[in-house]
Parts: C-alpha cells; structure tokens; sequence
C-alpha cells in the first residue's frame, strides 16, 4: 500500500525514465567494450560472465550507485519541496512508513537497473562468446541476485540521508563523496570493504565461498543497522519538534 | 461539551515561551475563533493539536483522546490546514487529494467531493505548482476537509485569497458545523474576519490566553473595561496594547 503511495508520488519527478536511461547506461558498457577491444577478451580461457564483470563491473557498479543516490534524494525532494511532508505527518501514518514504502520502490527500482544490465551480458555472451548455456542464465542470476544484495546498503543509507536534510543538494554531495571514498578503499581489508558504498563493486563471479557469505552477512548487518538508526532517528526528530 | 480541550499548554524553546499555561474549551459543532497577533503563539498550538511539535508542559484532549498515547488516533479524526499550503507541486489536485484519500482509505468520491466544496473542480487536472496562490490555499483546504472529518484545524485559511475568494471560504466555514456536523477551530490575525465566522474566540498574545468566551461576552468585557464595544477590532488591539504594557512595553 505504501509502496505504491510513493510510486504515485513520484509521477513527472523524472525519476523512472532516469532510472531506465540510467539502467541503459550502466548496460551499454560491457557493450561498448566488447564493440571496441573484443580481441583482448574473447580468447581468455573463463567463464564469459567473469570476464566481463572482472572488466566492467567496477564501472557499471558505480553508475549504479550515482543513479540509486540521485533517485533517493528525489524521493525525498519531492516530499520537501513543497512542504507536502508538514500535510503527510499530519496524517495517520508514521514517517518510518513512508521510509520503508520507500525503500522497497527503490529496492524495485535497484532490480529493473539490475535487469537491464543482466540483459545486456546476455547480448555480449551470445555476440562476442558464441552463446549461453543453462549453467550462464543461472550463473548470471546467482551474480544478479549477489550484486542487488550488495547494492541495497546504499539504497537504504542514501534514503537514510535524503530524509535527515530538506536541501537535497546536501544528502547528494555526501553521498558522492562517500562513492569516491569507496573507489579509494584497498579491498584487501574486509573491515574496509564492508563500508556500504564499497560493497556494489563486490563481484559474485571468481569469488571464494567463505568471502561470499561474509559480504552477504554484512550487507544483511547493514541494511538492518542503517534500518534500525534511522527508525530511531525519525523518533528523536519527532520528539524534538 | 468540548470537543478539544488544553490542560496549561505550553511550549518553550531555548529562552523563548512561544505557549504559555493555555488552557482552552472549544465546544462541539461551534466554530470557534483563534484570534491574535503574528508571534501570538496560534501556528504552535495547532501544531501541538496535530503533533508536529510537541509540548513543553500541559496536556490537551481531542474528542476524549490523549496525545502523545493517540496520536494516530487524533489525526484520524482532524483535517488541518497550517501556515503555507502543502501539496507535491510534481502532482496535480486532484492526485494530491487521491494520495490524501489513499492514506485516510476513502472511497474515490472523496476527492470529487473536496474538489467541489473548495470550487477547484474545473482546475482538478492541473499541476498543483502551477496553481496561483488562492488556488493552492484552496488545494489546501480541501486537502483539509477531504472525508469531512469531525474536526478541522484551519490556521489562517484566507490568507492569499482575493476579496470573493475570502468572502467564499468564510461563508463555507461558516457553513461547515451545519454541513458536515463538525467543529471548527480556525485561526486568524483579523478580529473582523474572525467575528463573521466565529461562535466563539480565544485572543492570544506572546503565547498567553487574554480572553476566551462569546462575542457577545467579548463585547460585555470591553463595555464594562470601558472599551468602544460596537468596534471590535478596536477592543481587540486595546487588549493587546494593554497586555504589551503589563508585560514591560513588549510589543
């Protein structure tokens, strides 16, 4: 129901045909480098699908990640802009209800992203690597599924932000700041690694089991920690009014 | 019987007492007048009606209901207009009702229905940040009166609108306890607004009740404080002039 409140909030804001634009982008690479340098790829003795996320992943992840902290600060923007959210609390619903309808309308818009880009291995697969079996859709699903898991920290951190500030261009400024921090973190410290912005550029492919399952853990850990602090943040906000 | 009632509501913030000690009764199926100066406290009060600021001291009760143990409760039974009006300017009208009518689960005749008692029917398609002003007061109100609820909170409502415009809302809320069998508590900075639509007023000043009662009352007090009674508006500032003296010459 609070889904698809915040899904009719949305309307005209820009935001779904931002995210299939954006979605194509993020998908267009693997295509782009394939179209251009093929030769350095094709006869390298790997799986296609860990090929091409071990050479584009990095890049397309980070698209992700701009295009799922944008459409968080416009969620939140549009609640602010014209002070709709003073007539929203005044309302029988609680703020946390309105966050966690949130969320799940951008976890939904994380796995259109996600679909988009999956199509487009598809298409480099079947182009450049001769063709795809059962064992690539389900290969590409488990990665899929590893990379929406890793990418959902950021959603709920970046709504976490767009909700605390009424300028929007605060929210957004930090959390580019903390992308670029995460391109700068050594991976080899999972300590570090774990930091939310870093977890997208985590790949499922070529990846050792034990590792796999720790990340997993982690962005499970993260998504309710950042779930939780935020239900408290709400509540202080409230009582300080 | 009083449909809202204040317990010595008070609401300070660091060295500064916007509410003080207000306890007010306002009477079910009556209008009643929320009358004072900018800064006179009357925007925090509502405020603390509808829990979007929370009170330093006091208690009050809406429709036997407690705040904070039923606040959802409360905001079930309160329609309300604060300040500026509110709306997602990406949306149209009539969308802005149906999220409206969404959260309060009505049926889909709600927002015909507030389109209509707010006169905005013909506009219900285009883009509330497109509205002028009266027409986004307006999407205000109607937001406020969507599902006719027993109670209305309506902090300066004509504000921005042009003189038939004005004349329409007061007449609608004049009409309203009729209509719609609910209580209105409607605030305003103009006695001579206040006195065409109200049953009953409270007169506020640098957050302290002056005055609560009748107009009739109102005008027996200024009779006998030796006040011109057949000028209200005069009375009016009389008091808070006197008021400002008592306080050390604040204004």
């Amino acid at each position: 129901m609070n889904t698809i409140l915040e899904y009719k909030k949305i309307k005209r804001t820009g935001v779904l045909p931002g995210c299939l634009l954006g979605g194509c982008l993020a998908a267009f690479v693997p295509i782009l480098e394939l179209a251009v340098r093929s030769e350095q790829y094709v006869g390298i003795s790997k799986p296609p699908l860990q090929i091409i996320l071990q050479a584009d992943w990095q890049m397309m992840a980070m698209l992700n990640m701009l295009l799922v902290i944008v459409i968080s600060c416009m969620m939140y923007h549009s609640e602010y802009a014209d002070n709709a959210i003073q007539r929203i609390t005044t309302l029988p619903v609680r703020e946390e209800e309105i966050f966690i309808g949130k969320t799940i309308l951008l976890a939904g818009m994380c796995i259109v992203l996600l679909v988009i880009e999956m199509l487009s291995l598809i298409f480099c697969t079947l182009h450049w690597f001769g063709g795809a079996d059962g064992a690539f859709i389900k290969d590409l699903l488990q990665n899929f599924g590893y990379s929406f898991c890793m990418l959902l920290p950021v959603a709920i951190i970046s709504l976490m932000a767009a909700s605390a500030w009424k300028n929007m261009w605060i929210p957004l400024g930090i959390d580019v700041v903390c992308v670029f921090m995460a391109t700068m973190i050594p991976v080899k410290y999972f300590a570090l690694s774990i930091f939310p912005f870093a977890l997208p550029f985590q790949i499922l492919e070529g990846a050792k089991a034990g590792k796999v399952v720790s990340y997993l853990i982690a962005a499970a850990a993260e998504v309710l920690l950042i779930g939780a602090a935020e239900m408290i943040f709400l509540k202080v906000r409230r009582s300080l009014a | 019987m009083n449909i809202i009632e204040t317990n010595h509501l008070t609401k300070s913030y660091a060295g500064f007492t916007a509410v003080s000690n207000v306890s007010l009764h306002i009477p079910k199926g009556t209008v009643y007048g929320f009358l004072g100066p900018n800064g006179a406290g009357k925007s925090t009060t509502m405020k603390m009606f509808l829990g979007l600021t929370k009170p330093t001291d006091g208690d009050f009760l809406i429709d036997g209901k407690k705040y904070p143990k039923d606040r959802i409760e409360i905001l079930k039974e309160v329609g309300s207009f604060i300040e500026a009006p509110s709306f997602y300017g990406n949306l149209t009208g009539e969308e802005n009702l149906d999220i409206v009518r969404r959260i309060l689960g009505l049926p889909k005749s709600a927002v015909d229905d507030a389109l209509e008692l707010t006169g905005l029917t013909q506009w219900r398609k285009r883009l509330a940040r497109k509205y002028s002003l009266g027409m986004k007061q307006r999407l205000g109100l109607a937001s406020a009166l969507i599902g006719r609820p027993p109670i209305l909170i309506l902090d300066e409502p004509t504000n921005g609108l042009d003189p038939v415009g004005i004349h329409e809302i007061r007449s609608l809320i004049r009409s309203l306890p009729e209509k719609l069998q609910c209580t209105v508590l409607v605030s305003s900075h103009l006695l001579s607004e206040i006195e065409l639509m109200a049953d009953n007023i409270g007169i506020l000043n640098h957050g302290r009740l002056l005055f609560e009662g009748t107009l009739k009352e109102l005008k027996q007090g200024a009779e006998m404080k030796g006040y011109d009674a057949d000028n209200l508006e005069d009375t009016f500032l009389a008091m808070i002039e006197e008021d400002n003296f008592q306080r050390g010459g604040a204004r």
